[in-house]
C-alpha cells in the first residue's frame, strides 16, 4: 500500500469513526478519576519495602559492629552495609528517571530519547544490582552468622570452599541473566541512533 | 476554560484521535483499554496548564503520543479501571466488515514501523502539515520530510 493510498484509507476510516462517537460525559469523568494512587503504590510499595528491609539490615549490622571481632568479619560487615545502602538508592533513582519524563512539555523526540537513555541506565543498574546482590550474599552470610548465632562461619564451617564451588554457577547464571537484557539495550540504542540520523 | 465540562467537550470532539493513537501503540484489547484511560487521565491532569497557546489538537497529540511512549516504557502496573464499553474500542468494526478488515491491515502495517516512524506517520495520515508534525515531534520540518521519504520506502519494501 502506497503512502497516499494509506492516507486516503485513513481518512475514510476517520470519517467512519466520527459517526460512531460513543464516549459519554460520565465515562470521561470516571476516567479522569482513576485511582492513580493504586498505580503509584504498585511500584512504590515493593521499592519502599525493599529499601526499609535494607536499612533495617544496615542498622542491625551497625549496632552489632563491635561483635565482629576479626578484621575479615569487620570487612564483611562494612561491605554488606555499603551494598545494602547503594542497592536501593540506585534502584529508586533508576525508577525515578523513567518516571520523571515530563509528558506535557516534552516533544515526542525528546521523550523517546529520554526513555531510551533511562532504559539503558535501568539495565545498567539491574546488572550492577545483580552483581552487588551476589557479593552481598557472600559478605552478609558470615556477618549474620556471627551477629545472630555468635559463630564464626569461616572457622567453624567450610564456607570458603562453598564460595569457590558456587562461583562457576553464579558466573553461568549471570551470563544468562545479562543475555535477557541484551534485547532491551539494543532496542534503546537503536532508538537513540535513529533519532540522531 | 479549565473545568470538567470544557474538558469532556474537548475529549468528545477528539475521541477518534485518542483511539487512533491507542490502536497504533498497543497489541491487545486489554492494553487498548489501559492506554485509552491513561491518555484521558493524563490529558485531564495537564488540562489546567493548557493555556490555548497551541491548537487543542497539537496539545492533545503531544500528550497522547508521550503517554503512549511512557506506557510502553514503564513497568506495567495496573490501577483501578473503568470498564470501557466494548463499542468504544471496536470503532472500526461496523457492519462494513470489509472496511474493518482494511483498517486493521492499515494499523498492522503502521505497527511494523519503528517507534519514531509510528508517531510521524500517524500525524501525517491525520493530515498534519510538516510544520505541525515538527511542532509536535520536535524534529525540524525538513527532517520530517526526510523521515517520511524513508517511511515511504520502508512501506514499499514491506509490501514487496
Amino acid at each position: 500500500m502506497e503512502l497516499e493510498e494509506m492516507k486516503a484509507q485513513w481518512q475514510q476510516m476517520s470519517a467512519g469513526m466520527e459517526k460512531q462517537k460513543s464516549l459519554t460525559d460520565t465515562l470521561i469523568i470516571k476516567m479522569t478519576q482513576l485511582n492513580y494512587r493504586d498505580k503509584l503504590n504498585k511500584i512504590l510499595i515493593p521499592e519502599t519495602i525493599g529499601a526499609l528491609v535494607c536499612f533495617a539490615a544496615i542498622l542491625f549490622i551497625l549496632t552489632g559492629l563491635q561483635s565482629l571481632n576479626t578484621p575479615y568479619l569487620l570487612v564483611c560487615g562494612i561491605v554488606s552495609a555499603v551494598i545494602l545502602f547503594v542497592m536501593p538508592v540506585l534502584s529508586l533513582k533508576a525508577v525515578y528517571n523513567i518516571r520523571s519524563v515530563n509528558i506535557i512539555s516534552s516533544t515526542y523526540s525528546q521523550s523517546l530519547a529520554r526513555y531510551a537513555k533511562a532504559k539503558l541506565q535501568f539495565v545498567f543498574v539491574k546488572k550492577l544490582s545483580f552483581c552487588l546482590g551476589a557479593l552481598l550474599m557472600l559478605a552478609i552470610l558470615p556477618v549474620m552468622g556471627k551477629l545472630i548465632s555468635h559463630v564464626d562461619l569461616f572457622k567453624n564451617t567450610n564456607l570458603w570452599y562453598w564460595y569457590v564451588i558456587m562461583f562457576p554457577f553464579f558466573y553461568w547464571f549471570a551470563t544468562w541473566v545479562f543475555k535477557y537484557y541484551n534485547k532491551t539495550v539494543a532496542g534503546a540504542e537503536d532508538i537513540l541512533k535513529e533519532l540522531a540520523d | 476554560m479549565h473545568n470538567q465540562t470544557d474538558f469532556t467537550v474537548i475529549i468528545k470532539q477528539n475521541e477518534g484521535l485518542i483511539y487512533k493513537v491507542v490502536k497504533v501503540y498497543t497489541n491487545s484489547k486489554e492494553d487498548e483499554q489501559d492506554l485509552y484511560q491513561e491518555i484521558v487521565y493524563q490529558l485531564w491532569k495537564c488540562f489546567s496548564t493548557f493555556r490555548g497557546e497551541s491548537k487543542v489538537g497539537t496539545w492533545m497529540y503531544r500528550v497522547a503520543l508521550n503517554t503512549a511512549i511512557a506506557f510502553l516504557n514503564k513497568q506495567k502496573r495496573k490501577g483501578s479501571q473503568v470498564p470501557i464499553d466494548e463499542l468504544l474500542l471496536n470503532r472500526t468494526e461496523p457492519a462494513d466488515t470489509l472496511m474493518a478488515e482494511r483498517s486493521e491491515a492499515l494499523f498492522a502495517q503502521i505497527k511494523r514501523l519503528s517507534e519514531i516512524e509510528k508517531g510521524i506517520i500517524l500525524l501525517y495520515l491525520e493530515g498534519k502539515t510538516y510544520d505541525e508534525i515538527a511542532a509536535i515531534t520536535g524534529f525540524t520540518a525538513t527532517n520530517v520530510g526526510t523521515r517520511l521519504g524513508r517511511i515511504k520506502q520502508k512501506i514499499k519494501e514491506q509490501i514487496n
